[in-house]
């Protein structure tokens, strides 16, 4: 029996077999999500494990405690609310899986997410595809620029942050010369490509570029290298650990020179890992973080004050920017179903209406041309004085 | 022999090449580049750590243990529970540390390793990857994901800031002191043990000739479960030094551990030599080439050297040659 | 009975008989091609999972695996690297189509698939002369490297910040832009993928690799060219798994570095150990149970008390399987199949034997 024939009549039943199937199935999309009676979903994916869960928990922890106050005050518009969150492991391929899940089998009505950039960037053209809108708690600038009409942040963005951390090299320091020490991931490269390209216009020079990679354990070559081309400071953009490692290796290296690090180092985790090397150190962070920096008596200071006293109470934990950013989407999506109710269409028209929006993280107002929500103003310099956050002057 | 005529001309090449790096990079960058070398110093002997643990399963067992970095992790991680969350004494933590990783490699010695009938190496790797997979998602669930913090040996001052230690010009952490005394220290004891005590005589023959190693009495299953006894608890002991420079988190060990062996590999399976010149190589190399050139391709170099060795002279510097290639 | 008689007239028809291996690939494809008829029909709240959508990355996998499980399973040559040549597809696609946005995107599958070739080829022949676990550890080198220069090298692929916007695959027209236009590319191509290997397998080139899988030395000695089908079974693999990564590209419209490590190598490897090694169908069988596990897992109500364990248990699955199972699941699965057609036929032959005098037993052989 030649085994060409059987080949042959092999690949002609497979084919015979696809074409029934596309009859059979059609190429229609999926059905539109309707809402399910009684209760509004809006679905959730987070990083909740490996590397970004340090981001991932805390936003978990904030949505499910806004679901139980919602609940408590009889939920909205006399609906019940609940938040299907999905773990995405800090993996973009998880992330779409995720997304997809939600959108056709849960029918949620908006979508909450990720944690960090890579994950998110990866959703995008499935929220698209389904018209679903897609507020996430990463700073990435590439996933609101160009603005995408269903893709929205709460987080103040990586930009916001650098313009700060600028802003205060040349008011506050009065300096002209600074290095760059990043992380070699996404968040180190991008912060250091922009600061790279927007420091001229601050009067400012980079003198030495240099990176480094979150598995390093000694940052002491990079360091050398950066003192020969005397910097009057360093700005060290990265995520834990790396940064409170450069803390003590400039300690070691008796390195004077001032510490500007990233709001990547806006949490407690970067002062139990540098120890006494943090002390001086310099970040740009939200005000939340030291409340008495926000307008006493504003529904800004309310919120702050209203959902530490939550958080606290429900977690035996601090606020953090992280919970913030959670707690601040679920919100912007739950006000807009209040107006809009189960329409994902009608929603995402809501969300982009928003207008002084009193968050925790800050004041929010989209536009059709600004899908952030955020000012440069909704965040402070802080300064590490004795293992505690003051406001740097 | 041949043999021994190419080795003697690789090892010299290696030797004046290692050299020339060296004079060129102090001559060239002064004090600088004394930092580099004597920060590279200290990384290489974090890496010549992970590449002992290597070497003695290796020498005993032919197997390649790819979770050995996860043993560093772990043992960091314990040192993190016992000296900072229950503040016992620094001495207390570490051997506790140790003695549960100990354990901990026993186990998996027992459970998984020795119950295959003649398993080939590509099976053991696969159950070693396995075995790290678990571990790192263990101490993921137990540590969760965050960096932990460690406490300094000693060269603290009253306000607990480090006092940096001066070496021909160069600065470095108390800590790397330790971690360089506790590398020469297990070198040392690991190099007595294989070539001077029966037991380790012993194990080394078995490793080569199970049976008849165990006409004379070295019982294979022994051999097996002593090395991964002694792997495990070397790759703790590292894990506890290192916490204050390299904080323990649940990944940290698979950059170690791969580093590590490529530092294993470049110097020798088998050999506690090899194993000091391969990490010691590996690390000056990557210190003087973060510091003259890339940062972002140090990471590179370990596995170049990886790759060239196997093609070049697969039993390392100091090893021995073994059927490799086909 | 008539029936006695009707087997002997279609016999005589010249209708090609269908061997038993021809039989179980149509049954595999008619298996796999109708899973979207009934997939839609089961509530999703109930599973938790969209079928149809996890089988799409599924079937991605698949492309990889079936090539690896040709390396690994027959040729016996272990790759902890095929990380890479995923990468090298997804980033062919990504890059070129972004670049110049005329690129079409069909060619861009194209160029990603020779390019892992070409590369398989020129890093296969010096790595290739090394033996088992040396050779699995040179690739592990070679797949760090390739990350490394995947993040490197800014200019070309965007680092770490990745490829954002890859428009999806179109031909003629057509766009692969749905779940299930995705899902039949893919699995077609997976099937023909297996086609091809089912034909390789059979042929001189196959026994020639169970031959070299044996015993390289005595392969050699009887005049096998080891090192030229080592090297023709590691470029096939590796142009297999440039295919899935240019297709993993075109799902997901954005790559970055993260999605092409050392993890992704050993979860492949995990895909054809699981599945089986040296079975046909085995790669497929550990990338669908593979791909499937984590959605399982988190589709089970305790999970939200126990984070991360989806990853202790394949760590532990990849433990227990190499030491237990190390045939995998599918010989497991052919096992059954072939247990349960002998017990079919052992059935047909007692019903026949009744009917039909004068017939002797072993005129009916297995």
């Amino acid at each position: 029996m030649s085994r060409i024939r059987t080949t042959g009549s092999a690949i002609a039943l497979l084919l015979a077999l696809v074409v029934l199937a596309f009859a059979f199935t059609g190429c229609g999309s999926g059905s539109k999500p309707a809402p399910t009676g009684g209760t509004y979903k809006i679905g959730a994916v987070l990083s909740t494990s490996n590397q970004s869960a340090p981001l991932g928990q805390p936003e978990q922890n904030a949505l499910l405690l806004l679901e139980k106050q919602i609940n408590a005050k009889g939920g909205i518009n006399g609906n019940k609310v609940k938040f299907i969150i999905e773990d995405d492991a800090s993996d973009p391929a998880s992330a779409t899986v995720a997304i997809n899940k939600l959108i056709t089998q849960d029918k949620v009505l908006a979508v909450i997410g990720s944690s960090s950039t890579g994950a998110t960037l990866a959703m995008v053209p499935t929220a698209e595809k389904d018209k679903v809108t897609l507020v996430c708690c990463a700073a990435g600038t590439k996933i609101t620029d160009p603005v995408n009409p269903y893709i929205f942040r709460t987080p103040p963005t990586d930009s916001m942050a650098l313009t700060k951390v600028l802003e205060y090299l040349k008011n506050n320091l009065k300096v002209t010369k600074v290095a760059v020490l990043h992380d070699a991931n996404a968040f180190g490269t991008g912060g250091a490509d922009e600061l790279v390209a927007k420091a001229p216009s601050y009067g400012i020079t980079v003198v030495s570029r240099q990176q480094y990679n979150s598995t390093d354990t000694d940052m002491t070559a990079q360091l050398t290298k950066i003192q020969q081309a005397n910097p009057q400071a360093l700005v060290v953009w990265g995520t834990n650990p790396g940064p409170s490692s450069i803390a003590k290796n400039m300690q070691t290296l008796g390195m004077k020179i001032p510490y500007i690090g990233s709001h990547g180092i806006a949490n407690q985790s970067f002062i139990s890992l540098a120890g006494p090397a943090a002390n001086g150190v310099v970040f740009p962070g939200g005000r939340l973080l030291i409340p008495s920096t926000i307008p006493a008596g504003s529904p800004w200071a309310t919120a702050v004050a209203d959902f530490s006293k939550a958080y606290q109470a429900e977690y035996n934990a601090p606020i953090n920017s992280f919970a913030a950013h959670g707690y601040d989407a679920g919100n912007i999506i739950l006000d807009a179903i209040k107006t809009a109710g189960a329409d994902p269409a009608a929603i995402r028209d809501q969300v982009e209406k928003t207008k002084d929006f009193a968050g925790v993280d800050g004041v929010y107002t989209y536009t059709t041309k600004d899908h952030n929500g955020l000012t440069t103003n909704d965040l402070i310099m802080i300064k590490i004085d004795n293992g505690k956050w003051v406001e740097a002057k | 022999m041949q043999g021994d005529s190419r080795q003697k001309v690789i090892l010299a090449a290696t030797a004046v090449f290692v050299v020339a790096v060296l004079a060129v990079t102090l001559i060239l960058k002064g004090s600088i580049g004394m930092q580099w070398i004597l920060s590279g110093i200290v990384v290489g002997s974090i890496y010549t750590l992970v590449a002992m643990g290597f070497s003695i399963i290796y020498s005993s067992t032919r197997a390649i243990n790819l979770a050995q970095g996860e043993f560093t992790m772990v043992g960091g991680m314990l040192m993190y529970t016992f000296t900072v969350q229950a503040k016992l004494p620094l001495w207390v933590g570490f051997l506790l540390a140790v003695l549960i990783v100990m354990i901990l490699g026993a186990v998996f010695e027992r459970a998984a390793i020795h119950p295959l009938k003649n398993p080939n190496m590509i099976t053991i790797i696969i159950i070693t990857i396995g075995f790290s997979i678990a571990l790192r998602a263990a101490a993921k669930w137990i540590w969760g994901s965050n960096p932990v913090p460690a406490r300094a040996f000693t060269g603290l001052a009253k306000s607990g800031k480090e006092i940096p230690v001066k070496i021909f010009g160069a600065s470095l952490s108390p800590q790397s002191l330790w971690i360089v005394g506790l590398a020469a220290l297990a070198v040392i004891l690991v190099f007595i043990f294989f070539n001077k005590t029966m037991l380790g005589k012993g194990m080394r023959a078995a490793a080569e000739n199970r049976d008849a190693a165990s006409l004379v009495g070295v019982s294979y299953s022994t051999t097996s479960l002593i090395a991964w006894t002694m792997a495990a608890g070397l790759g703790a002991a590292a894990g506890a030094v290192i916490g204050p420079i390299q904080a323990a988190v649940f990944d940290v060990g698979t950059m170690l551990g791969l580093k590590g062996f490529a530092a294993a590999i470049l110097g020798g399976l088998g050999s506690t030599q090899g194993a000091v010149a391969g990490g010691l190589i590996l690390g000056i190399l990557e210190s003087v080439v973060a510091g003259g050139f890339s940062s972002g391709y140090k990471d590179a170099l370990a596995f170049l050297i990886l790759i060239l060795v196997l093609l070049i002279r697969p039993e390392g510097l100091l090893g021995k040659p073994e059927a490799v290639k086909v | 009975m008539a029936a006695a008689d009707k087997p002997d007239l279609l016999k005589s028809r010249t209708v090609p008989e269908l061997t038993s291996g021809m039989r179980m690939y149509l049954i595999v494809a008619a298996l796999i091609l109708t899973v979207p008829l009934w997939a839609r029909f089961i509530p999703g709240d109930v599973i938790h999972m969209d079928i149809t959508n996890v089988m799409v990355l599924a079937g991605i996998y698949s492309c990889a695996v079936v090539g690896l499980n040709l390396l690994i399973g027959y040729a016996g040559q272990v790759s902890l690297g095929h990380s890479a040549f995923m990468g090298i597809g997804a980033y062919s696609v990504a890059i070129l189509c972004t670049t110049f946005k005329w690129f079409p995107t069909w060619l861009g599958i194209i160029v990603g698939v020779l390019l892992s070739g070409v590369i398989g080829l020129l890093v296969g022949v010096p790595v290739l002369r090394l033996k088992g676990h040396y050779l699995a550890l040179a690739t592990l080198g070679l797949g760090e490297i390739a990350f490394i220069l995947f993040r490197q090298m800014i200019d070309l692929t965007k680092g770490t910040v990745g490829i954002t916007s890859i428009p999806p695959l179109s031909m003629f027209g057509f766009q692969f832009n749905s779940d299930l236009k995705q899902y039949y590319l893919v699995w077609v191509i997976v099937l023909l993928l297996l086609l091809f290997t089912i034909n390789i397998v059979r042929s001189r080139v196959g026994r020639s690799l169970r031959a070299l899988h044996s015993s390289e030395v005595a392969a050699d000695a009887m005049g096998v060219n080891t090192a030229r089908y080592k090297t023709y079974v590691f470029v096939l693999s590796a142009m297999f798994a440039g295919l899935a990564g240019a297709l993993f590209a075109l799902r997901q419209l954005y790559v970055n570095p993260e999605s092409f490590t050392l993890t992704l190598s050993i979860l492949l490897v995990t895909m054809v150990v699981v599945g089986g090694m040296g079975n046909l169908y085995g790669g497929i069988v550990g990338a669908i149970v593979l791909t499937f596990l984590p959605e399982v897992i988190k589709a089970l109500p305790s999970f939200e008390k126990f984070n991360n364990y989806n990853l202790v248990l394949y760590g532990l699955l990849l433990i227990v399987f190499m030491i237990f199972w190390p045939r995998g699941i599918a010989y497991g699965l052919e096992r059954g199949a072939d247990l349960t057609s002998r017990g079919a036929r052992h059935l047909h032959d007692r019903y026949r034997s009744r009917r039909i005098e004068g017939h002797s037993k072993d005129e009916r052989d297995e």
